[in-house]
């Protein structure tokens, strides 16, 4: 008897033990196929589709509320800092187009005061126009750069600063503006270089925010590399990582740093220098301000890529140049 | 000696049923893990967004998610309206959403845009300011679909942080493909299987008969466009074209309208002759025509530079049949911009900068 037990113990146990390898190798097969998951995610999926919708009327009813809600009660809430942008432009075929896109960014960013400088003797109607339509709060300004300051045609975009003058004169009226309205909420800001063509995400403006000095981060496609950074040890910028002349004060790109409206008001001299040598132009205008030290990293201890150094193509227009000279380009009227 | 061979014996058991328990486990729970962060998302929204909002006077839907609570929503309540599977371990992150789509309309037509999109440099940059426009648009839908073979992870992460309404497709262009015998150029152009495979997308999800409206609009990763247009294309009974700049070596191109309101030709240098001479950017069609014709796609060999859309709009509609926009193609609302390649020639062979960071 208890061998008979024992024999059918056996092959049973081999039978189920077979059983059990041969299920482990057909998952094991499934797991390099890809798993038809869809079944479990269509409740789900409908549960936080008819979540969202809710969501939306709720934000909806929301806005609803807030107009016709009393005024009151509501402790007043320390507002944010404004972020200054100061965008030197000149125009061109795409000035529309990159300050179009720019402006879309800049709308989802809350106290955002946009400085747009036209490289101009005077404002353009395209511009005008533009930032009426805008929804934006800015300023519009204006200031011509001096001709042999400019590029000329079939310069490489090196040769010579741009921007200087535009930037300086957005630093002009910003200072003047704030003298004339004194009050301490008013010194509460944050003023940010941005060039039209760059790409902007929204969470870099919300970094930037609390810059109390200068604060820096990374910036994407500059400098040769894919991107330049502060290097930072122990909470603060010990050197510079990048390919090209690290040995300047300060090799950032222009998109790479933040200063807080009170240092910039503090120190009315300092200002963009149009004669200072290629690649130092940030140098000359943050040695005044700041040093290496005081810098504030953000995005991460510097770490993430949140603005990046994109440059359009110049459109090519033989055609339309082709068709001037018959007399039958497009019309001019068109912007 | 009977006693270490059961132990022996159990052992063999018992091993293949816990890998196979694991293995399973972990197959099936990375898609649920997913949802589950979702909603967690979601929940934390809600409860997140206000203390101005009175959620007392708002109930939400009955099964699961229910609105009464004080505003300042704790994660842990995330969990427990999310949590159907007790058994999963999870970390709920907390995301910080910067900004939002505006809500839902019930009578807006939806714009479905479809976007071909590569891994380059500037890949990351040009997405982030498309979505940052794309924002702005209500009803809006993103079929963003990858040249590759998987979806990447950074297209991926950029598309949940923004919160907009997408579809995430990808299907890889086979590179250098030689036909036998094929003397014509065999190169598929760039983004068109990835446009085809959203138009069957759109065919497979939508059905013909009782869908709500849409239009189907083709936008590239590089280009510019206005809020205007949005609006304006949302009227599209068939196909509406408008002009875009920077085409075809010209300040602009656009279709001729005679005084009746009807496209009668082309304002373009480049081969006016073309059936519809006309750039991708340039036109959008009615959701429902996509869906009555199934058999139109882009044709993906043997096409001539500029004839691509073309290949498509004739199937679909003639010249009769197109509704000028943009004040009856006067004006300007998308610009054909390009970006350029960014040089990194400081990188060197080894790549100067850290790879892990994404850019």
């Amino acid at each position: 008897m208890a061998t008979r037990m024992k024999l059918k113990l056996k092959t049973v146990f081999l039978l189920y033990f077979m059983v059990s390898l041969l299920g482990l190798i057909y998952a094991l097969m499934q797991l390099g196929q890809r798993c038809d998951c869809t079944e479990h995610d269509f409740p789900k999926d409908r549960t936080i589709s008819r979540l969202r919708g809710e969501l939306h009327r709720l934000q909806e009813e929301m806005r609803k509320l807030e107009v016709t809600k009393q005024p009151l009660k509501q402790p007043a809430k320390p507002s944010l800092p404004t972020i200054f942008v100061i965008t030197p432009t000149y125009a061109r075929l795409v000035q529309k187009a990159e300050l179009t896109r720019m402006s879309q960014t800049f709308l989802h960013v809350p106290r955002l005061h946009w400085i747009l400088v036209e490289d101009s003797p005077h404002k353009t109607p395209l511009v005008t126009d533009l930032l009426m339509k805008s929804g934006l709060t800015y300023t519009h300004l204006h200031m011509p750069t001096a001709k042999d300051r400019k590029l000329q045609e079939g310069d490489p975009s090196w040769l010579k600063p741009r921007g200087v003058e535009q930037r300086n004169e957005g630093l002009r009226w910003l200072r003047e503006d704030r003298r004339a309205q004194p009050g301490g909420d008013n010194q509460q800001g944050v003023v940010y270089f941005a060039d039209d063509d760059n790409t902007y995400s929204l969470q870099l403006f919300e970094e930037m925010r609390s810059t109390q000095r200068v604060s820096v981060w990374p910036v994407g496609l500059v400098g040769g590399m894919k991107y330049e950074r502060p290097v930072v040890e122990g909470g603060k910028v010990v050197r510079f990582h990048t390919g090209w002349r690290p040995s300047r004060p300060f090799p950032i790109d222009m998109a790479g740093f933040a200063v807080s409206l009170k240092l910039v008001l503090a120190n009315p001299e300092a200002c963009f220098d149009g004669e200072a040598p290629m690649g130092l132009l940030e140098s000359s205008f943050l040695q005044g301000l700041v040093t290496m030290d005081e810098l504030e990293p953000k995005a991460d201890n510097c770490t993430k890529v949140l603005v990046w150094h994109t440059r359009t193509e110049k459109p090519k227009m033989k055609r339309e140049e082709a068709l001037q000279a018959q007399g039958l380009g497009s019309d001019p009227a068109v912007e | 000696m009977p006693k270490r061979r059961d132990i022996l014996a159990i052992v063999l058991i018992v091993l293949p049923w816990t890998l196979l328990i694991t293995v399973w486990h972990q197959n099936a729970i990375a898609p649920l893990l997913a949802i589950r962060k979702a909603c967690h998302h979601l929940v934390k929204e809600i409860f997140i967004i206000p203390e101005r909002l009175a959620v007392r006077h708002h109930r939400l839907s009955d099964d699961g998610v229910e609105g009464k609570r004080e505003a300042g929503g704790q994660a842990q309540d995330s969990k427990e309206y999310c949590a159907s599977d007790k058994d999963i371990v999870e970390v709920v992150r907390t995301e910080y959403v910067y900004t939002r789509p505006p809500p839902w309309s019930d009578v807006l037509p939806t714009i479905h845009i479809i976007t071909p999109t590569y891994s380059r440099p500037v890949q990351k940059a040009e997405l982030t300011r498309l979505a940052n426009t794309f924002l702005h648009v209500p009803n809006l839908h993103w079929i963003l679909v990858e040249d590759s073979q998987r979806r990447t992870p950074l297209v991926t992460r950029l598309l949940r942080e923004t919160g907009l309404n997408y579809t995430h497709l990808n299907v890889e262009t086979p590179r250098n493909y030689k036909l036998r015998g094929d003397t014509r150029d065999p190169r598929i152009p760039r983004g068109t299987m990835q446009r085809n495979l959203a138009l069957r997308w759109l065919r497979e999800t939508f059905n013909a008969n009782n869908s709500q409206p849409g239009i189907v609009y083709f936008a590239d990763d590089d280009n510019t466009y206005s809020l205007e247009l949005f609006e304006e294309m949302r009227s599209t009974r068939k196909v509406s074209v408008w002009p875009v700049a920077f085409v075809g070596g010209l300040r602009y191109e656009s279709p001729k309208v005679n005084a009746a309101g009807k496209v009668y030709g082309w304002k373009t240098v480049f081969d006016p002759h073309r059936p519809f001479a006309i750039d991708m950017a340039g036109f959008a069609i009615n959701l429902r025509l996509i869906l009555f014709k199934p058999q139109a796609y882009f044709k993906l060999r043997g096409v001539k530079g500029g004839y691509q859309e073309s290949s498509l709009l004739r199937e679909l509609v003639t010249l009769n049949d197109l509704e000028p926009k943009a004040a009856n193609c006067t004006k300007i609302l998308v610009w054909h911009t390009r970006t350029e390649k960014p040089v990194l020639v400081n990188e060197g062979k080894k790549g100067f900068t850290d790879p892990n960071v994404e850019i």
